[in-house]
């Protein structure tokens, strides 16, 4: 009753009785002994009390319940205002078409189910289906938005009732999906059911003040206040600067300096902060190679300018294009030629493909990814570099955001065969990839059990996908790489890793592209990968 | 009777004029949404100073695109057994396009007597494989639950329409008409050039019982996936790959955009300003 049999209608019965009881029984195995299946932690009993959870007795949002009645139904009308405005072309510029799209163009073959890596890794779990919470939402749409709709969705079929417990489901339902948009690459009629989720996620945000607070909070909220997602300041980001100038010096035999608000350089490298305070060596890795290649850069110590995150792409259209003006604010400042957007996935998708639709006049300042010009510094011979110093297995994650939703494929795959001499591919890899699991938030989003879902259904494929590819070197004596990068996706491959222990049990390590590029390089002093985990 | 079926027949191809005409409408005056695009292998992100580039040629991409519905190649790449009755239907369609094409231009350029009996043929073969793979399709959606878990009782209802569509077609040629092209192309001059209007109110059971399904099939076409599809396809050849370059019409939307109000009300938003006034206003947040 609770698992694969789970109906539509079933998403407004009862109050607290979960949808689903996950169960770890249920979820694919792995190829190893690393499958621990440890079942998801049950929320507290003080959770239970307070919290909705009545979708899967997981809660990623932490929703409150409403104190009593008048409550419940003011925000079942705030949800149906919202569902209005998003179904408007005024309120929803900004997506109102692909979402009325494939809102009214699903044909019901359920091509997109097998792509869903949460889906089939939860072992076919109705309710994780890609199509559910669209068909969920188009349900209410003909029932309570359309002219005539309460007796038009009797022929239909199964009635969905607008209540509480509905909105409360579908909030939690719409972070049951990574936004990796697999679903839509395999969707015959071009039917983007991440994009309903996403939009979802929106309503949510834009209507009624419901986020994770991760992404909004102590995301969106506080990159704008002080300047970044994890609470640094400038006068931090100065300190961190001179302690990498350092290290730099240490490794490379001599001083290295990173240019900060230099005005009139020829590039702005916006990195996601992560890569300062967890990933030093991903931003020290970049400075030696661009003091290599003698290139005019910069980096910002601007409010925002020193992350290019943009958690706005994963649930707020205001947060998003607040953030992307930003940038470019910065950038126009600095009279710099060229945004040049780092390791980081949702930032090439927001500033090179969203914000082409956002940023006008002195704002639309050229932008490109770093990979194209990395792949011309190495495939050209640019710099010096001995691929023997790479002499061990490496693999190559492809971050949705920059593979799937923005078309760079081929150049990192290109600098990995010149100086990777171990270099394997994932299956499926580049277009095809399967999401690390902590894509659209994912990666940042740790409270109560949420973390427990993630590693086990939202990561379980790239965790399977990692150990398969490394099947063939599994001696625990030999160190393997997986090259991510992205700034999410190698936050959730450590912690992947470290839940499954895989670094103990099969010596495997994670880092970005240029670690990897600079370790091949001749001029420096000692290796410049250093195997420690961060 | 007869009179019902006339007024329902030409009733219906009016609505689906103005019912496709209001819906056309409304997606091609639809603002310029955000790019939100897929990529299916290498993009222009791949060079540097891309914005430089020329997008793909609008040929190359309408190929892609012809091939895509023609061949439903994305059902052949992603779902093989539906693909199959899917196909047949569609190819079947096609060949039903070519048919009535074929039957109106020769109805009236050429001697009744003139027209060819084979051209019969293409009739056949294409409600032949339009029923089987039509029949298919209804037998696949309600035996197998993957195609079926949300497939709404009323979309039934659509299948069994068409059927009749195909059924009715093929029997009118074959018994009314005897399956004499000759006869069957002098009754099409007769109706496109309106010369019989006794005939009009008072149509043979044959003709008229296909006539009348196919009403009820243009009263749904408006609401069909074909016209979503044409959108999907107009906007990807229109403006996907497209950049926004300074003085260009998309420079000119995205303008428009930010004018427009924000109306949303949670609290990080102050509603009742315009777009660009609200993305640069962060001090209260």
């Amino acid at each position: 009753m609770k698992t694969k049999k789970t109906k539509v209608s079933d998403i407004s019965r009862g109050r607290d009785e979960p949808l689903l009881e996950i169960s770890s029984q249920d979820w694919i195995p792995l190829p190893c002994t690393t499958d621990q299946s440890v079942p998801i932690r049950p929320l507290t009993d003080e959770q239970r009390k307070q919290l909705e959870h009545s979708l899967d007795d997981v809660s990623a949002l932490g929703i409150p319940k409403p104190k009593n009645k008048a409550e419940e139904e003011k925000l079942v009308q705030g949800f149906l205002n919202g569902l209005r405005r998003l179904l408007s072309q005024d309120d929803n510029w900004t997506f109102w078409e692909p979402l009325v799209y494939s809102l009214e163009s699903c044909v019901r073959c359920q091509t997109c189910s097998d792509s869903c890596p949460i889906y089939i890794s939860s072992g076919k779990q109705e309710i994780y289906r890609p199509t559910y919470r669209g068909e969920v939402l188009q349900r209410i749409i003909n029932k309570y938005i359309k002219k005539g709709g309460r007796i038009s969705s009797k022929l239909y079929g199964e009635e969905i009732d607008l209540n509480w417990p509905t909105v409360a489901r579908l909030a939690e339902l719409a972070y049951r999906c990574t936004l990796c948009r697999r679903c839509a690459q395999a969707c015959p009629m071009g039917v983007d059911n991440a994009l309903i989720s996403r939009e979802i996620r929106k309503l949510f945000s834009q209507e009624l003040g419901i986020a994770p607070q991760e992404l909004h909070g102590s995301g969106t909220i506080l990159q704008l206040r002080k300047g970044s997602t994890t609470g640094m300041t400038p006068v931090a980001l100065r300190d961190n600067i001179e302690f990498l100038e350092e290290d730099i010096a240490e490794i490379a035999g001599r001083r290295i300096e990173i240019p900060l608000d230099k005005e009139g350089a020829d590039f702005l490298l916006l990195h996601n902060a992560g890569e300062f305070l967890s990933w030093p060596e991903n931003t020290e890795a970049f400075a030696i190679i661009f003091d290599a290649l003698g290139i005019s850069w910069t980096l910002s110590s601007d409010l925002g300018g020193y992350d290019v995150g943009n958690y706005g792409v994963w649930y707020d259209d205001v947060q998003l294009a607040r953030i992307a003006v930003r940038h470019a604010e910065i950038a126009k400042h600095l009279k710099v030629g060229k945004i040049l957007i780092g390791e980081c996935g949702h930032a090439h998708k927001a500033l090179l493909v969203l914000a082409d639709r956002l940023l006008t006049g002195e704002l639309n300042i050229p932008r490109e990814s770093a990979i194209p010009l990395l792949e011309d510094a190495v495939c050209n011979g640019r710099i010096k570099l001995d691929p023997s110093r790479n002499d061990f297995p490496v693999t190559l994650h492809d971050p949705c955001n920059m593979v799937r939703l923005t078309g760079i494929v081929e150049p990192q795959r290109r600098i990995l065969r010149k100086i990777c001499p171990q270099f394997r591919e994932m299956e499926p890899h580049g277009v095809d990839n399967y999401c690390c699991g902590g894509g659209s938030g994912f990666a940042i989003m740790s409270s109560r059990n949420f973390p427990d879902w993630k590693m086990n259904i939202a990561g379980r494929m790239k965790f399977k996908q990692i150990l398969e590819t490394f099947q063939d070197v599994g001696d625990p004596d030999t160190r393997k790489y997986v090259c991510a990068p992205c700034s999410n996706c190698k936050g959730q491959i450590r912690d992947l890793l470290s839940y499954y222990g895989a670094r103990e049990k099969y010596n495997v390590f994670y880092g970005g592209l240029t670690e990897l590029i600079a370790n091949a390089m001749v001029d420096l002093e000692r290796p410049f990968i250093e195997w420690e985990w961060h | 009777m007869g009179g019902t079926v006339l007024v329902l027949f030409y009733g219906s191809i009016l609505f689906c004029i103005v019912a496709s005409a209001v819906r056309i409408a409304k997606y091609l005056t639809a603002p310029l949404h955000l790019r939100w695009e897929l990529y299916r292998g290498s993009s222009v992100y791949e060079l540097r100073d891309w914005w430089q580039k020329s997008p793909r040629r609008l040929g190359e991409r309408l190929a892609g695109v012809i091939l895509d519905v023609l061949l439903l190649r994305e059902f052949y790449r992603r779902n093989r057994s539906f693909w199959y009755f899917l196909f047949l239907f569609h190819l079947g369609l096609y060949l039903l396009f070519v048919w009535h094409l074929w039957l109106f231009i020769t109805a009236v350029t050429i001697p009744f007597e003139a027209a060819w009996d084979g051209g019969l043929v293409f009739g056949h073969i294409g409600t032949a494989l339009s029923f089987i793979g039509g029949s298919g399709i209804v037998i696949k959606r309600a035996v197998d639950r993957e195609l079926n878990v949300y497939y709404g009782r009323i979309h039934y209802v659509k299948w069994v329409l068409i059927l009749l569509i195909l059924a009715g077609g093929f029997l009118a040629v074959v018994f009314h008409f005897d399956s004499d092209v000759p006869q069957l192309v002098r009754y099409v001059n007769t109706q496109v050039t309106f010369q019989n209007l006794e005939l009009k109110l008072h149509p043979a059971l044959g003709p008229a019982s296909h006539v009348f399904f196919v009403s009820f099939w243009l009263l749904y076409l408006p609401f069909s996936h074909v016209l979503r599809l044409f959108f999907r396809y107009y906007q990807y050849l229109r403006w996907d790959g497209v950049p926004n370059t300074s003085g260009s019409t998309i420079e000119e939307k995205v303008t428009e955009n930010l004018d427009r109000p924000v109306s949303w009300s949670a609290p990080h938003i102050k509603p009742g300003k315009a777009w660009r006034e609200v993305i640069r206003d962060t001090e209260d947040l």
